[in-house]
């Protein structure tokens, strides 16, 4: 047990060395352009008579680019990390050692919670000097909002891990885990009302883990504590991608 | 290693049944042309690849029912491997020492021989991305060398290496050999592996066609001298290689075709090759050089 802590505390400070290295790209992903989305949501959100939008609003954009910070650093970021491991020989040396798999991908997983630790206080300190006013209900409603967190940031990264250990070369996969960074925003209703989206992607957005982990951020973030039905199905879907993303991640080949 | 047999799905038998006995402190050296197999046979002994059929095992333990605890007892460098480039030589080294399974204190003193050993001293405290390529594959090496394995795998560890930085890697690995390490490396330099090994296996089509110490492939020529020059009866002097049984043989063909410009050597790997697989060892550095 103390050898696997140790295995997987070293994956996390390999990959925490790049995040040092590149925290500029870092924070304008997990933090620049979630608020530029919350700006451009703020803007379109104003009624034509620009009438000042409600607090449940402005906390709705708030939950979105948050949503929108994990989907981009742990699935495009990430993804892209976890491709360029795969094809440029360092995922190899990971292969010569002693290590099990599952200790490299819980490695990855403490890395993505720790960058979306770091996303999410930047944006809600951000959003607060924009005079976001949020209700978030202590120390019930934290520990909520942690749990909605932990589990989006589980399942996308399950995503991304099953993306890097399944693509054919280094652009496919690039191209994958951009394409769902993006994807997993724009297809979910965080930005707006579930009933706002077309009726083909309101059917979409169902299967979407960004649309209960909008909605969950959202509602704990208003001082509600009602996102049981939210966890379930994140910790489903979650469940569900790290087991296949554990599954798919072998050193041997056949 | 036993009958070992590798065949992909799409039909392609990389091994068709290899058969090898590394002796405890041995230094084997396997050589071939590039797409020999060499490297399938080198995957499936550090448990990258599962083989089709054979066994494998290292110090008793059967590699393919337990890598986990095989690779404990292994060092390997892979042919493509890459270094995490934004941590620093002493970070790289000392976090892989962890993840070998080494103490925080172990891996310390791990990490300082390593640096010592291959003279990354001045390098220690730069990151690796800063490094040029030969000094990143020692490093590779280095991750290899950490706790002092009592097996190494080198997969093509000079690939790409200028010659200086070819010796201090030679230099090296003789050191550690002397300290009763056994080593497999692979390569494609004749004179890697005359300099480092005890024994040779010489790998074709996935099989082992010899296998033995640099005299015992020698002694199964039947021509062991070459002759090399310029034949005058063509008008472009082009070069041929010709191979004698005797020294005196040599001399007559030299006074009978009234040569002045020509090379005598003693056979060599590339003629054992040339002997065993009927066609050139497809060496690019390999240079003639005329008297």
């Amino acid at each position: 047990m103390r050898r696997r802590a140790s295995d997987i505390i070293c994956v996390f400070r390999i990959h925490l060395a790049r995040l040092r290295r590149e925290a500029g790209p870092f924070l304008l992903a997990s933090v620049v352009f979630p608020l530029v989305m919350y700006m451009f949501a703020t803007a379109i959100g104003t009624t034509g008579a620009g009438a000042p939008q409600d607090a449940a609003q402005r906390v709705r954009f708030l939950a979105g680019s948050i949503v929108f910070s994990l989907s981009l650093t742990a699935v495009s970021w990430l993804g892209y990390l976890l491709l360029e491991n795969r094809f440029t020989g360092r995922l190899k040396l990971f292969a010569t050692l002693p290590l099990a798999p599952s200790s490299y991908v819980l490695g990855v997983l403490v890395f993505a919670l720790a960058q979306a630790t770091i996303g999410t206080t930047v944006l809600v300190m951000i959003a607060r000097a924009f005079g976001v006013r949020t209700a978030l209900s202590l120390p019930v409603g934290a520990m909520l909002l942690g749990a909605v967190l932990v589990l989006t940031v589980l399942c996308v990264c399950g995503i991304g891990v099953i993306i890097a250990a399944r693509a054919r070369s280094f652009s496919e996969g690039s191209l994958l885990t951009d394409a769902l960074g993006a994807g997993l925003v724009f297809l979910a209703p965080i930005y707006c009302a579930p009933e706002a989206l077309p009726r083909p992607l309101q059917i979409l957005s169902r299967v979407m883990p960004t649309t209960y982990a909008a909605r969950g951020v959202q509602t704990t973030l208003l001082g509600g504590n009602g996102v049981g039905a939210d966890l379930l199905t994140l910790a489903v879907m979650a469940t569900v991608t790290l087991a296949v993303g554990f599954r798919v991640m072998r050193w041997r080949e056949d | 290693m036993r009958g070992l047999v590798k065949e992909y799905k799409d039909g392609t038998r990389a091994n068709r049944g290899i058969d090898l006995d590394v002796r405890s402190g041995e230094v084997v050296a396997v050589l071939g042309p590039n797409g020999a197999g060499k490297t399938t046979f080198l995957r499936q002994l550090t448990t990258e690849l599962r083989p089709t059929g054979g066994t494998i095992t290292v110090f008793g333990i059967d590699v393919i029912r337990e890598p986990q605890r095989a690779k404990r007892l292994m060092g390997i460098t892979p042919q493509e491997a890459g270094t995490f480039e934004t941590l620093t030589v002493r970070e790289h080294l000392q976090l892989f020492a962890r993840l070998k399974g080494l103490s925080r204190r172990a891996a310390d003193a791990a990490t300082v021989e390593v640096i010592d050993t291959l003279g990354l001293t001045e390098h220690a405290d730069r990151s690796v991305g800063s490094l040029s390529g030969g000094l990143r594959r020692r490093i590779l090496i280095g991750l290899a060398l950490l706790g002092r394995p009592p097996l190494l795998i080198l997969d093509e560890p000079t690939t790409g290496l200028d010659p200086a930085s070819r010796r201090v890697v030679w230099g090296v690995l003789r050191q550690i050999v002397q300290q009763g390490t056994t080593l497999v490396l692979s390569t494609h330099y004749m004179e890697e592996a005359e300099r480092l090994s005890d024994r040779i296996a010489i790998i074709d089509s996935g099989r082992v066609i010899a296998f033995g110490t640099v005299r015992e492939l020698l002694s199964r020529l039947r021509e062991s001298y070459r002759l090399s020059y310029h034949d005058p009866a063509t008008g472009n002097g082009d070069l041929r290689v010709q191979r004698y049984a005797s020294f005196a043989d040599v001399q007559a063909q030299i006074q009978e075709l009234r040569l002045s410009e020509y090379s005598i050597a003693r056979a060599s790997l590339e003629d054992v090759y040339f002997e065993i697989a009927g066609q050139p060892f497809p060496d690019d550095e390999a240079v003639e050089v005329l008297q």
